[in-house]
């Protein structure tokens, strides 16, 4: 109980204030997972949902200006999970958008879980086609699907897999709902991926 | 289940384009993680980035590749980018409509009316007010600033902590130096863990939950929508709304979260208001609490620092070359906040809020108590004095600004101290109150402005802030005491 507080005494003036109360830890060698999507269609609660830690989640879109990393076991293995700023398309126009391409261009992550707001199909897949087109192993994650029910919106999930040639799911990430599904397709993802010496 | 029974889908672009595009796929040799095809396509669109990284990958090589994509551009009226995106578009289409129903009639929800009279100035100002009257000035000056402040202060710490504490040093440590470290006026217990815990604590929780009520709810979208043409006067887009309601919660936060904005003219004029103009939540809640026992005087704080805001953004605006800052922002849905998500989320920014100033008020006790030892505290207060003089405040008054230079909030803490006094008029006490709000970013707020501005532009903003708001003290004072209306 002393020591750590008489360390942030002495502390104080040497390091740089900051508040960003997410977790920020470096982890080296295991396979890595990275949200990207455009702003406010809930990357940062899919963060928090797939790793147990803690970053922001608000209702207004660019909340997250840095990027975040944690941990997630997919079966049995460990990924590194990666949550990025807002992107709508891979040609960037704002800085954060530059932050989450230059994930995509330097880390090669096994998978990219790309995640829209279900309610926003049409102004949405772009990207998804965007990401598909780069070759990246993307997986695709219908959000918000409460909200796209209640506003009668339905989505044929197994089609819209046939016809984006990727695996789709449906979550809510808010109250986590769907994550096990999610889960288990990543799990079998990146099984198949490695088997076709894809990875 | 087959995972990838069907091919991954591709996009077909305009033929004009695919046969170019084939050209630089064959010519590209490197690897670049990206498809060969997503590469080329980039290129077309003329990104730099992507440019840069391919000259530098290719060498030689690059230079047909880059004429490839010169002829091409020079063949479409448009940018390239336009024409790309364009197909993407209608392939998104294509495949949407294959996939979805929609319902059968669209209502307007209630949350979708809600959301429009918001948004639209007749009515979305005086929701504003009202947000702002209930939320701030009820909920954190009010409940939080006062009642909550004036139990721990009055009642934890007036009559059980501090009795005790001076009692039990005045028992056990024969030295009245060492007294002074931890009890009497300003000691570590009873002036350090007293404003952090008893004043400080209270007033941030009050005003972080509402702070994330509003976030979650969608509101501060809507926020920026209605004040964008305000903004744009000042030389920002609706979308600085967010590092500046921020900026009342905690302006070190708000002054990183100005990365949001897209021009570094937009970002500068952001930091500069955000130092001078915008009251953090402890300060802001602290004279919500001092003024609303003279509510003229907080009409004259209020106005007094909102011009300030308006003028000097303006100003700077017409000073500060640049393009004006475009806006566009996704509008998400008014939501129903989360009860868990509000209150996790309020822990976190009052822990990050409190564990940093914890430690720092503590260190600004045992700093004062070695001033005292050394006579270097009453020299610097002494030295003080004559500015606070010379904007008609009390000698007292020097130590508050003392405090001020530190830590915004542990001056606003030393401003209700002495008001509890009784020796500020009404005049002294709004001329405090603005000269406080706009005097000093605190040495947290600098350190954040050096780390996002550089410290060129961190400087210059001290060295304009200091002396404008000791000049605006002046002025106002004059002014008040020539017209008298707060005596």
């Amino acid at each position: 109980m002393e020591m750590p507080f008489l360390k942030k005494l002495t502390n104080i003036f040497n390091r740089n204030a900051s508040c960003h109360a997410g977790s920020n830890v470096t982890i080296q060698g295991l396979k890595k997972l990275a949200i990207v999507g455009s702003p406010n269609v809930g990357k940062s609660a899919m963060f928090n949902n797939l790793t147990g830690a803690y970053v922001a989640v608000s209702n207004y879109p660019g909340t997250t200006v840095e990027v975040s990393r944690g941990k997630t076991r997919i079966e049995k293995e460990e990924f590194e999970v990666i949550d990025t700023p807002g992107m709508y398309s891979l040609f960037p126009i704002t800085e954060e958008e530059r932050v989450a391409r230059s994930i995509l261009l330097k880390e090669k992550p096994e998978v990219v879980l790309h995640i829209i707001d279900a309610k926003n199909l049409e102004r949405m897949l772009p990207l998804t086609l965007q990401l598909i087109e780069a070759g990246l192993p993307v997986i695709l994650d219908l959000n918000i699907m409460d909200e796209a029910e209640r506003a009668g919106i339905k989505i044929d999930v197994k089609r819209l897999e046939e016809e984006l040639g990727v695996p789709v799911v449906a979550t809510i990430s808010t109250t986590g709902e769907g994550i096990d599904t999610l889960k288990k397709r990543v799990g079998e993802f990146v099984k198949v991926r490695s088997k076709k010496g894809q990875i | 289940m087959n995972l990838l029974k069907s091919e991954a889908r591709k996009v077909r672009y305009d033929e004009t384009i695919e046969s170019p595009l084939e050209k630089i796929e064959a010519l590209l040799k490197s690897d670049y993680l990206l498809s060969k095809r997503a590469i080329g396509l980039l290129l077309l669109q003329g990104d730099t980035e992507i440019q840069n990284l391919v000259k530098e990958r290719e060498g030689e090589n690059y230079k047909p590749i880059e004429e490839v994509a010169k002829e091409i551009q020079s063949r479409y009226r448009y940018p390239l980018n336009y024409v790309i995106t364009k197909s993407r578009y209608e392939e998104a289409d294509k495949i949407t409509a294959r996939v979805l129903t929609l319902p059968l009639e669209f209502k307007i929800s209630f949350s979708e009316r809600l959301s429009r009279i918001m948004m639209n100035p007749i009515t979305g100002i005086p929701i504003l007010f009202i947000i702002l009257y209930f939320g701030l000035y009820q909920f954190v000056g009010v409940f939080g600033a006062q009642v909550l402040v004036n139990f721990f202060e009055n009642v934890i710490f007036g009559e059980y902590i501090n009795p005790f504490i001076n009692n039990i040093v005045a028992k056990y440590i024969p030295y009245i130096l060492i007294q002074g470290l931890f009890a009497g006026d300003y000691g570590i217990i009873t002036l350090g863990v007293r404003y952090a815990v008893a004043l400080i604590l209270p007033i941030v929780s009050t005003f972080f939950i509402a702070f994330s009520i509003m976030e979650d709810t969608g509101y501060f979208p809507r926020l920026a929508m209605l004040i964008d043409r305000l903004f744009k006067s000042i030389g920002l887009s609706g979308r600085a709304v967010i590092p500046m309601v921020l900026g009342f919660g905690c302006d070190t936060m708000a002054t990183m979260v100005t990365r949001v904005l897209e021009t570094k003219r937009e970002k500068v004029i952001a930091t500069l208001l955000l130092a001078l103009a915008i009251p953090c939540s402890a300060q802001l809640g602290v004279i919500l609490a001092i003024l609303s026992s003279n509510p003229k005087a907080f009409w004259i704080w209020a106005v007094v620092v909102i011009l300030i805001f308006l003028a000097v953004g303006y100003l700077t605006s017409k000073i500060m070359p640049g393009e004006k800052p475009s806006f566009y922002m996704e509008i998400p849905p008014l939501r129903m906040p989360i009860l868990s998500n509000v209150l996790t989320k309020t822990y976190t920014r009052v822990e990050w809020y409190f564990m940093e100033v914890f430690p720092l008020f503590i260190l600004a006790s045992i700093l004062i108590w070695m001033g005292q030892i050394t006579g270097l505290f009453n020299l610097i207060v002494k030295s003080l004095e004559p500015l606070v003089n010379s904007i008609g405040l009390p000698d007292k008054a020097a130590l508050v600004f003392l405090f001020g230079f530190f830590r915004r909030d542990y001056g606003a803490a030393g401003l209700y101290d002495l008001q509890q006094t009784g020796i500020l008029s009404g005049v002294q006490l709004a001329v405090s109150a603005v000269t406080l709000t706009l005097f000093v970013p605190c040495i947290a707020q600098f350190s954040m402005m050096v780390k996002e501005r550089g410290i060129k532009t961190a400087i210059g903003i001290a060295l304009f802030i200091f002396p404008f708001a000791f000049l605006i003290g002046f002025m106002l004072n004059i002014i008040l005491t020539t017209i008298a209306v707060l005596t």
